[in-house]
């Protein structure tokens, strides 16, 4: 079930103004969750890899966004799961414990009980989750196993200039605020983001998605089919019994 | 021993057995993934089998049902005035009092329901395969995933209907799926225009 008590909900701030681009944060996340290496191209930009992977749990965004003031301008995001409150590929997940919810609020997964049916990767606003080549989910966990032994996510441990920070959730967005950030990004969006983005600019900027929402179909799915594929078995088999009751078996000897 | 009259042939009872088991298996492993139901997925051995079983059971269920069509599918596009009259008196199933008319091999309802299984099946297998076999879709696959349970719902309901009246609401419809036989007499009442054009009466 959602972690609702957002007194106990973890979360991480990522700071991108402060962010130098560095990518200890990529390499401190492969080191703790032992992924190996992957073998890339260079296309022209120095964000690598190009995007997620089952082998990469975050990645720095490299954006180039010239303005007037600065004609090269850099922007950095770093870019995981977001730990929605309301999560997409939980809602859509077909094995139960495949994915869950943790003591912290985040959303960690089980690759044991994950059936590798790849739907949490469509529902997810984010375009999050990444398939191993045994083909089970995998993505950032928000370090559940470092904060059950009281340490920080391997990335924010690493990170030098305090562009990623862990903490409690309601807190790190008053401290936020208070740091004169206009816009908290995922303050509110999909229930509450527990990857959350501090800025001063305006979040598309960044690459950031403007209202983020889990896909309509699937929202329909689960308030209007679901409880249908219940209610409609169980009328018509209660209809059949009325049936049955009321008024009775054919009888041949009543037809012509 | 009355005179009896072969309504269904072998191959068709053995295909209708298939469709039915199948059917079956993938509504129930069906409800096990919708709702995450550990008990059913414990049935199948875990969700990892299940899937591997409900996936392969559809591919079953789509060919059985597609060999149904030589059955059954000419017979379900055919209606005639007599088969408008019979939904005016809804097949006289709400009341015995009512005049139903004179029917052929199978009644409109059970046409409609025919027509209603194989639409619903081969939509139901077809966003199936997309779900199973195709990646990095992301539009396609939700689209696939609405129409799959879509046609769940069309199948949850339409197949209890078919079940109850085809056992407890007509006594004796159930033999045909057993060796496909009718007693002479009862056929008269239940298809005459099927028996008058098979020259039986």
């Amino acid at each position: 079930m959602a972690n609702n008590n957002t007194k106990n909900r973890k979360a991480i701030l990522v700071t991108p103004e402060v962010c130098i681009g560095c990518r200890a944060c990529q390499v401190s996340c492969k080191s703790w969750n032992q992924l190996p290496g992957i073998k890339t191209k260079n296309t022209g930009t120095y964000q690598n890899p190009p995007d997620l992977a089952s082998a990469a749990f975050n990645i720095i965004r490299y954006s180039e966004v010239p303005s007037q003031a600065n004609p090269v301008r850099w922007l950095f995001v770093s870019r995981r799961c977001m730990h929605c409150e309301d999560a997409g590929c939980m809602k859509i997940c077909p094995a139960p414990g495949a994915l869950y919810r943790t003591k912290e609020g985040a959303v960690a997964f089980d690759r044991d009980k994950c059936i590798g049916c790849k739907l949490c990767v469509n529902a997810c606003p984010f375009d999050v989750p990444r398939y191993d080549e045994e083909g089970k989910v995998t993505k950032c966990h928000l370090c559940f196993d470092r904060i059950d032994a009281g340490m920080q996510p391997a990335c924010v441990k690493t990170c030098p200039t305090g562009a990623l920070r862990f903490g409690d959730r309601a807190e790190l967005i008053s401290t936020a605020k208070q740091e004169g950030f206009g816009t908290i990004y995922g303050e509110e969006d999909l229930g509450g983001l527990g990857s959350l983005y501090a800025f001063k600019d305006e979040p598309k900027l960044y690459g950031m998605k403007d209202d983020p929402a889990i896909p309509s179909s699937v929202i329909f799915w689960n308030t209007v089919l679901k409880p249908f594929a219940v209610a409609g078995l169980g009328g018509v088999v209660a209809a059949a019994a009325i049936h049955y009751l009321a008024v009775g078996p054919h009888k041949e000897e009543e037809e012509v | 021993m009355a005179e009896m009259v072969k309504k269904s042939s072998g191959d068709e009872i053995l295909n209708h057995w298939i469709l039915a088991v199948s059917c079956i298996l993938l509504i129930i492993s069906g409800y096990g993934f919708l709702f995450q139901i550990e008990t059913i997925g414990s049935l199948f051995g875990g969700f990892d089998t299940m899937k591997t079983v409900h996936n392969w059971v559809g591919v079953v269920f789509i060919l059985s049902l597609l060999y149904s069509m030589r059955h059954y599918f000419k017979d379900a596009l055919e209606y005639d005035a007599d088969d408008r009259q019979w939904f005016k008196v809804a097949g006289g199933y709400l009341s015995h009092k009512v005049k139903v008319p004179p029917m052929g091999k199978y009644n409109p309802g059970q046409k409609l329901y025919y027509l209603a299984i194989l639409a619903a099946g081969i939509a139901i297998a077809l966003s199936g395969f997309v779900i199973w076999l195709i990646q990095d879709n992301a539009g396609l696959i939700l689209f696939a995933h609405l129409v799959h349970n879509v046609a769940f719902c069309i199948f949850i309901i339409a197949v209890p209907v078919h079940i109850y009246l085809t056992t407890l609401a007509n006594p004796g419809t159930f033999r045909i799926m057993v060796n496909g036989m009718v007693p002479l007499e009862l056929a008269k009442k239940r298809y005459p225009k099927w028996m008058k054009a098979a020259g039986k009466m």
